[in-house]
C-alpha cells in the first residue's frame, strides 16, 4: 500500500514556479494496477518519479509499505565503461542481494536476451539493447508495486510482446502504477485510474471511468 | 520466471543495512571505474607522482643545486610530501565531481547525494595509501633508505591528512554542487598550495614573517608533522599544531554534512 498526504510539488525556476502538483491525498491499494492519466505537463511523470523516491515534494508525505521500483526501462543509471553483467551486480548489491545474486543475473540474462554482450561495456550497446538490458533488471526483481513511465519503455516488436507478457505474468502478485497516453494498454493492464488536473488528482476505482472523465473534460476545453 | 525464488530480501532493510549495502556496491563500483577507465589508469596512478618526483629532483640537482634538507634525505623527504599532498589533494578534488558522475544513479532510491562523495573519499584515500607503499618499495628497490622513525605517528599524519581532505571534499561537493563555479575555483588554487603546503621547497626556506602566515593552512601542519614522525632528526618551524588541522577537518566535515542533509533534494534533482 502506498500513502500520500498533502502532498504538494513544484519546480524552482529562477523566477519562481507554480504548483505542478497541488494538495494531492490518494491510497494506492495493494495489488491494484493504476494508470496516471492527464494533459501533457498535468504532473503525471512528476507524481510517478515523487512515488519512486526520485523526487522529493515540497510538502506532505508519502508513505511507502511496499517494495516499489524504480520506474521501468530507466537506463540512466548503467555506467558505460562497465559490461552489462558488471551493471547488474551493482543495482543487485544495492538492493540488498548477497547469496542470490547469481540467479538473479541469470534472470536478467535471460529476459534480456543480448547473447555476448552481457560481458562487453555498456557504452558499446545500441539504444535497443541498453532498454532491454534495463527492462529485464526492473523485471528480475520482485518488487511489491512496479512504475512505468511509457517515455521510457521502448524496444522492438517481439520484446514488447515479451515485456507485456511478463507484466501480465506479474499482475496476479504485483500491481503496476504506469504513465502511459495509450488507453489500450491502460485498459489492458490496469483496474483504477487516476486523472490529474491542474495540479489536482482524482481517483477511479475504474480506469474506464477515469478515462472518459478524462475523454470529456479534455474535449470541452 | 516467477517460479523461481525470490532474490530479493523480503523484509523491509533497516537504514544501516541500506546504507551498508550502497557503500560497498559504490565502492566495488568506483574501484573498477577508477582503475580500469581506460588501460592506462593503473599507469598513470603510479608514473604522474613518480614524474614529478623525476622533474623536482632534476631541478634541484642541476638548476639549484641545493640539495640540503636539514635533517633528512632530500628524495625521501620529497616523496614523503608529495605523497601526503597528493593524498589531500585527491580526497579533495574528486569528490566534486562526484556527484555529477553519478547523477544517473539517483534513479535508485537507495543512493543519497552523500553516498558517492564519502565513497569517492574512501577509494580516493585507499589508493594513493596503496601508491605511497608501493614508492616505499620501489624507493628501497634502488637502495633509498624510506623506512619511518615513527611509524605509528606517520600513520596518524596520514589518516589526519585524509581526514582533512575528505572534510574539505565533503564541504565542497555540496558547494561546487549549488554554485559550479566554485569546483574550477578549487581545481585552480591546488598548484599554489603545493607550494604554500612546503611540499616542494622547504617551509624553513621561506623569510619568518611568510612563516607565519604560511601556519594558517591546516595542509603544512600535517605534512610538516609526518615529516618529523618519518625522519628522526628532521626540524621543521615552530608552531606546528596537528590539533588545528583537526579543528579543520573536524568543522570542515560537520558543516559539509549538514549541508548534504539539508541541501539533498536540491543535489538530487539539479
Amino acid at each position: 500500500m502506498i500513502e500520500i498526504r498533502n502532498l504538494y510539488k513544484r519546480y524552482h525556476g529562477p523566477f519562481g514556479g507554480n504548483w505542478v502538483l497541488k494538495d494531492i491525498n490518494l491510497t494506492f491499494p495493494t495489488n491494484v494496477s493504476v494508470g496516471l492519466i492527464g494533459r501533457n505537463g498535468a504532473g503525471k511523470s512528476t507524481l510517478l518519479r515523487l512515488i519512486g523516491g526520485m523526487d522529493f515534494p515540497d510538502k506532505g508525505v508519502i508513505d511507502r509499505k511496499a517494495r516499489v521500483s524504480w520506474p521501468i526501462g530507466l537506463a540512466g543509471g548503467f555506467k558505460g565503461s562497465m559490461t552489462g553483467r558488471q551493471n547488474v551486480k551493482f543495482v543487485a548489491r544495492i538492493h540488498g542481494v548477497r547469496k542470490d545474486i547469481h540467479q538473479l543475473i541469470q534472470r536478467v540474462q535471460d529476459f534480456a536476451e543480448i547473447g555476448k554482450s552481457f560481458d562487453e561495456p555498456v557504452s558499446t550497446y545500441s539504444s535497443g539493447m541498453r532498454s532491454r538490458l534495463a527492462f529485464g533488471l526492473s523485471l528480475a526483481f520482485d518488487f511489491d508495486v512496479y512504475l512505468s513511465d511509457e517515455a521510457t519503455a521502448v524496444g522492438d516488436r517481439a520484446f514488447k510482446q515479451k515485456a507485456k507478457d511478463a507484466f501480465n505474468e506479474r499482475v496476479n502478485s504485483a500491481s503496476l502504477i504506469m504513465v502511459s497516453h495509450s488507453e489500450g494498454i491502460l485498459k489492458d493492464l490496469c483496474q483504477a485510474g487516476v486523472l490529474l488536473e491542474k495540479g489536482h488528482a482524482v481517483w477511479f476505482d475504474d480506469i474506464n471511468d477515469a478515462i472518459e472523465h478524462y475523454h470529456n473534460t479534455s474535449g470541452k476545453k | 520466471m516467477n517460479n523461481v525464488a525470490q532474490p530479493m530480501p523480503h523484509e523491509p532493510r533497516s537504514a544501516l543495512r541500506v546504507t551498508w549495502d550502497v557503500w560497498s556496491a559504490m565502492t566495488l563500483r568506483e574501484f573498477i571505474a577508477r582503475t580500469t577507465a581506460d588501460r592506462m589508469a593503473w599507469f598513470w596512478m603510479i608514473f604522474e607522482p613518480l614524474a614529478t618526483i623525476g622533474i623536482m629532483i632534476f631541478i634541484r640537482t642541476y638548476i639549484r643545486s641545493s640539495r640540503h634538507i636539514s635533517g633528512a634525505e632530500f628524495i625521501p623527504w620529497l616523496i614523503v610530501g608529495l605523497m601526503g599532498f597528493y593524498l589531500f589533494r585527491a580526497c579533495m578534488t574528486q569528490p566534486i565531481g562526484a556527484i555529477d558522475a553519478n547523477k544517473g544513479l539517483f534513479t535508485y532510491r537507495q543512493i543519497s547525494p552523500v553516498d558517492p562523495v564519502l565513497v569517492r573519499c574512501w577509494v580516493e584515500g585507499a589508493l594513493r595509501s596503496f601508491i605511497f607503499l608501493l614508492f616505499i618499495l620501489i624507493a628501497a628497490l634502488f637502495k633509498v633508505d624510506m623506512s619511518a622513525y615513527h611509524a605509528v605517528g606517520v600513520l596518524m599524519d596520514w589518516l589526519s591528512l585524509w581526514a582533512l581532505g575528505s572534510g574539505l571534499g565533503v564541504l565542497f561537493s555540496v558547494v561546487a554542487g549549488l554554485v559550479p563555479e566554485v569546483g574550477r575555483i578549487i581545481k585552480m588554487i591546488s598548484f599554489p598550495l603545493l607550494i604554500l603546503s612546503g611540499v616542494i621547497f622547504p617551509v624553513t626556506y621561506f623569510p619568518h614573517q611568510a612563516q607565519e602566515y604560511m601556519l594558517y593552512n591546516p595542509i603544512l601542519h600535517g605534512l610538516e608533522s609526518m615529516r618529523m614522525n618519518y625522519f628522526q632528526y628532521y626540524h621543521s618551524i615552530q608552531g606546528i599544531d596537528m590539533t588545528y588541522l583537526w579543528y579543520w577537518a573536524l568543522s570542515s566535515m560537520t558543516l559539509g554534512l549538514m549541508m548534504h542533509i539539508h541541501f539533498a533534494p536540491r543535489l538530487k534533482m539539479r
